[in-house]
């Protein structure tokens, strides 16, 4: 691959992951976010606040799991016991009280509007939805304003899924799941994984092992999480990997793997991009690989191994015996050994009885 | 064998400060129990640092806070945790009676209604065999759990909601016993509001003059996933109801201790990475269990030892961070880890790491 | 090892204050009535524990020597066999011998007079068997660990623990026996056995279950104080006793639930056995993980596929024995498992279980010599021949 060409993929793919964590642009309106015991949301979550506060986005987080408010939320809607109409509500609410407050003139610098949801899955599971429940219009009422009279702002929804927690049985067996329907709806898909989990995947394939799976997917008797940060020791194996597909506008798909640093190493204030490709993490894709890219003209033997073209030729013309011996017409004919004497062959008709 | 300090140093940071307002979910196997853990978690919280301050009968402060507990237990009564406290040096009768632990029976009488069989209520076989307990003068669906002869705790003056059929309440102190009763949220609502009383009012005793300080009450519910096995979607109550009553009870304390079974067949089964028919008990029980590690600050699971039993080792634990770690920016001085333990018969627990 | 050191806590153990430890000890034990028919305390805690009516299964139980009271003993059993039933026999016929109150759920009067017949205190019927571990012993080296098990724990009636006893008891033929023999092939008659309880699932507008366990607890409150129960509740959930809505967990659980209460509390004095059939309830269900959880102990029989006949002498260590009849797994131990577990020596090791006319035995399991090894399998069975040599060698 050209070097050019990574150098703009790696421009574009950065652009992208900073504008859809930035909300800029309403790139994605619908973010989902796939999340699991072995890499939780709750960096990714911290992080889509941070930046959204940097640029003054008016931040709702809907409370399915959390049960104290988060710093830099400005509306935290616990959604404990309420039914899928009263969040909506509640969630319109929190938004008319800043745009008809006092502070009705630091609205006009409200860059739009984000809205977390930190789980949706006891939503789905709750048993005391009606059958008139429909994922794709709750989700769709957070989209659009709710009135006409209502000040247009640009909405990003942002929607954690557990994938580990097994999906209730579906209402009807004809419906796609809640998890299909997510993913469909999305339009980015941010699947997490933990960086040390990846390292070691990736430390396995390179050694053709099977990669190793962990927690859940043991399926080991009492083992809920396998994550221990121990054992890999090491402090720059920590932080998340998240694995994107975009789609864009013009219905082109991108899929790229970034690496998120954990919050610790960077400020809260801090402006730059800290996101990078995991193709460009050091642990990742270590950097003296370039050096035997660089070595591999060289001659790694003596020998010369190869085949000229002549050579290749001739051996793909050769006839071997087998060919020859799978006609046969009938049965029994297939099996006869075909060898023609040669000069060099001691026949000795005494002896060999062909 | 060496008697074990009652709490294993290297679990000591993980047992002695939970922050606050925090879920840590405490999963066990068949095999590997971990009512030992949980008696750990009761003895840091109200343990004494040194005979003198017990002797003074000071109450029991960490960072200038009162520490209190509330146990709730639905597969085990008070008779076994009385017991195995007193195994590891805690009087749990006499803090019963100090106020700084109540005992919520979820065993007892959770699915019995209390009104409807009175006729086949024999209080008699009870007093004898215990010569301290005096005779009882209602009629109890069956003989209390726990009264502790000589020194049981007075009773509580309080007047008990749940049993109108008795005039003077021979509850013990705050051993206060659960019903089950209706459907859905309102049953776990009719729950909540009985631990959520207990816990009220043990916060509102005060055991000294100085009621200045702080309360901590830590509170264990130990198992309450039999609540959603036993109840079921055919009786409104699924995963989402129950994370959503543990959070209601949440809110109420400092800190609370989840236990939950992580058994295979309970996790597995309904795994989405398992593909196999599941029955809703299984779905919603791995929900509920897999949801409450997601909403924890701290996962410590149980489990027995891969390579088969071992006389000397009794399991392993392993101490993970839950989903909800890192959420609050709370100081955390403890890192994952595994260990190795046992269980003496004489109830004390060695830690140790593999090899060691 | 600690078992040596419990074996000499017996000798103190009769004498009570001997075993308790000030502060592991319940102020109630001494309460215990030494006179109650049946029941002793513990060897490990003191706790009041009663006889299974199967020795080995007692020795089994956790060094309680018996299954402790306000414990549930939950045996699963793959295939159709009814060697599960077998041990619910010997429970109940037990408890009849012992005048305890045994009620039998769901299960005709049949059932009552199919109990085995006496033998006599399992005292006297061990002797012979006690000869015989004895050679074992010498015989297979391997054994000699093990060995120790059958003679330990429960073994306060076996010869090496009666002579502690005596010293401390006085007189050793005084004492009540705690366990019996049984013979499979006779009936049992005894003057008690009019008092089994049996408890038909006669349907109402309530639950199954829950009348059920009404009627159990009514029972129970109606007797006298220090009555001993024991309650039988032979292959629950098997269809052709129970209704279908049975094994909903919403039926089934509370149910379980209820009956932990009922024998949790603590004057209670009853035990239960109950048997599972896991050809229909596998053990990979999460309803049946419920029901283990909610038992004490939870024991697997896998019956071998194949009659005795076929197998031979194969799966028997030495030609002397009984071959096997199948593997035994303990899952869960009562009081031990809810301490937190593990410490038990008899956790971990292969069980084997053999079903003859007059008992059923539960040894440790070990694979035979290979069939066609002659040499070996002579070695195992010539009476101390080369066996000790190669003992020697290896260790």
């Amino acid at each position: 691959m050209a070097p050019t060409n990574i150098s703009h993929r790696q421009t574009h793919n950065l652009l992208l992951i900073s504008k859809l964590l930035s909300l800029r642009d309403t790139a994605s309106p619908l973010t989902l976010v796939l999340d699991s015991l072995e890499q939780p949301a709750t960096p990714l979550i911290k992080e889509y606040i941070r930046r959204a506060k940097l640029s003054k986005v008016h931040v709702t987080l809907i409370a399915f799991e959390t049960l104290n408010p988060v710093d830099g939320v400005d509306a935290f809607i616990a959604a404990r016991r309420k039914t899928p109409l009263e969040i909506v509500k509640a969630v319109g609410g929190a938004y008319q009280n800043v745009s008809n407050g006092p502070s009705r003139t630091c609205l006009m610098q409200l860059a739009g509007r984000l809205i977390l949801i930190d789980a949706v899955n006891p939503l789905l599971h709750a048993k005391k939805n009606d059958p008139q429940f429909h994922l794709s219009t709750f989700l769709s009422t957070f989209l659009i304003p709710s009135s006409s009279t209502a000040p247009k702002v640009d909405v990003s929804l942002v929607v954690n899924f557990h994938q580990d927690v097994p999906n209730p049985p579906p209402q009807s067996p004809y419906a796609p799941s809640p998890l299909s329907m997510l993913t469909y709806l999305a339009t980015t898909i941010i699947k997490l994984h933990s960086f040390s989990h990846i390292l070691a995947q990736k430390a396995a394939r390179d050694r053709s092992l099977a990669a190793p799976v962990f927690g859940l997917e043991e399926e080991q008797d009492g083992v809920l999480l396998g994550r221990l940060d121990k054992p890999s020791g090491n402090e720059l194996a920590e932080g998340i990997v998240l694995e994107l597909e975009h789609r864009r506008k013009s219905g082109r798909g991108v899929l790229e793997w970034y690496f998120l640093p954990p919050a610790s190493r960077y400020p809260a204030q801090y402006v730059k991009e800290i996101v990078t490709l995991l193709d460009d993490h050091p642990l990742y894709r270590p950097p003296q690989q370039q050096d035997a890219d660089a070595e591999e003209e060289e001659p790694e033997s003596t020998f010369e191994l190869r085949l000229t073209d002549r050579q290749r030729r001739e051996r793909e013309g050769v006839v071997l015996p087998y060919f020859d011996a799978q006609q046969g017409d009938g049965p029994g004919e297939g099996g006869r050994i075909l060898y023609d004497m040669g000069e060099e062959d001691d026949f000795d008709e005494e002896e060999d009885e062909i | 064998m060496p008697t074990q300090p009652p709490l294993p140093p290297l679990l000591t940071p993980y047992v002695s400060s939970l922050p606050p307002s925090s879920l840590t979910v405490l999963s066990s196997v068949l095999g590997a129990t971990g009512n030992w853990l949980v008696l750990r978690f009761l003895h840091a919280a109200l343990g004494q640092p040194s005979t003198s301050d017990a002797a003074l009968g000071f109450s029991e402060t960490n960072n200038g806070k009162k520490r209190k507990v509330v146990l709730v237990s639905f597969l085990r009564g008070w008779e076994f945790w009385r017991t195995e406290a007193k195994r590891l040096g805690l009087d749990l009768a006499r803090l019963t009676d100090k106020r700084q632990f109540a005992f919520i029976d979820g065993l007892s009488e959770l699915f019995s209604v209390p009104t409807a069989t009175p006729t086949q209520t024999s209080p008699s076989h009870n007093p004898q065999l215990r010569g301290a307990v005096p005779p009882r003068t209602v009629l109890p669906l069956r003989p209390q759990p726990g009264p502790v002869p000589a020194r049981g705790p007075q009773p509580a003056p309080r007047p008990v909601a749940t049993a109108p059929n008795t005039p003077t309440s021979r509850e013990i102190g705050p051993v206060k016993r659960l019903h089950l009763s209706g459907n859905g949220n309102a049953a776990l609502d009719a729950l909540e509001k009985d631990i959520t009383a207990v816990i009220n009012d043990l916060k509102k005793s005060m055991t000294t003059g100085d009621g200045q300080e702080e309360t901590e009450v830590l509170l264990v519910i130990d198992q309450p996933d039999l609540l959603l096995a036993a109840t079921g979607p055919g009786r409104g109550i699924g995963a989402t109801e129950m994370g959503d009553w543990v959070m209601g009870l949440q809110q109420h304390v400092h800190a609370t201790l989840l236990t939950v079974s992580a058994d295979s067949p309970l996790i597995h089964n309904a795994s989405t990475f398992a593909h196999q028919p599941t029955t809703p008990l299984e779905t919603e029980h791995a929900a509920f269990s897999i949801g409450s590690a997601h909403r924890a600050h701290m996962v410590m699971q149980l489990r027995n030892l891969e390579t088969g039993a071992a006389r000397d080792v009794s399991g392993v634990l392993r101490v993970s961070k839950g989903g909800a770690w890192g959420q609050d920016d709370v100081d955390d001085h403890w890192e994952e880890k595994e260990v190795l333990y046992f269980v003496q018969r004489d109830g004390g627990v060695s830690v140790f790491g593999r090899g060691e | 090892m600690s078992f040596r050191k419990r074996n000499v806590g017996l000798s103190a153990g009769v004498d009570r204050a001997g075993t308790v430890n000030g502060t592991a000890q319940p102020p109630r034990a001494p309460a215990t009535p030494e006179s109650i028919p049946g029941v002793r305390p513990s060897p490990d805690d003191g706790k009041p524990t009663t006889s299974t009516g199967t020795p080995s299964l007692d020795n089994l139980l956790a060094g309680h020597g018996g299954l402790p009271l306000g414990k549930v003993l939950l045996v699963e059993e793959n295939g159709t066999t009814d060697f599960a039933g077998a041990l619910l026999r010997y429970y109940a016929a037990e408890g009849v011998v012992q005048d305890q109150k045994v009620h039998v759920v769901g299960m005709p009067e049949q059932w009552g007079r199919s109990l085995p017949g006496l033998l006599g205190p399992a005292d006297s019927v061990d002797d012979k068997k006690d000869k015989r571990k004895g050679d074992r012993m010498k015989i297979a080296w391997r054994y000699e660990r093990l060995g120790e098990f059958g003679a330990g724990i429960a073994g306060s009636r076996a010869p090496a623990g009666d002579q502690s006893q005596s010293a401390a008891d006085g007189d050793v033929d005084k004492r009540p026996a705690f366990c019996h023999a049984f013979d499979l092939t006779k009936r049992l008659t005894h003057p008690s056995i009019t008092n089994l309880n049996y408890i038909p699932l006669a349907p109402s507008n309530e639950p199954l279950l829950t009348s059920t366990l009404k009627r159990l607890q009514a029972v129970i409150a109606a007797c006298p104080p220090n009555t001993v129960h024991r309650i039988v509740l032979p292959s629950l959930l098997n269809p052709a006793i129970y209704p279908p809505e049975t094994s909903q967990p919403d039926n089934l659980l509370p149910f379980m639930h209820s009956l932990r209460a009922l024998m949790s509390t603590s004057s209670a004095r009853i035990t239960a056995m109950i048997t599972i059939p896991l050809s229909l309830f596998p053990r990979s269900a999460g309803l049946v993980r419920w029901m283990e959880l909610l038992s004490d102990g939870v024991i697997e029989l896998c019956p071998f596929p194949h009659s005795s006949d076929a197998l031979g002498s194969s799966g028997a260590a030495t030609s002397q024995e009984e071959p096997p009849q199948g593997m035994l797994k303990v899952h869960r131990l009562p009081v031990l498992h809810e301490r937190g577990g593990g410490s038990d020596q008899n956790i971990g090791q292969d069980w084997a279980f053999t079903l003859s006319r007059r008992k059923f035995e539960i040894k440790p399991f070990s694979l035979p010599p290979a069939e066609g090894d002659k040499e070996g399998q002579e070695g195992a069975g010539a009476a101390s021949g080369g066996m000790p040599k190669k003992a020697e060698l290896e260790f």
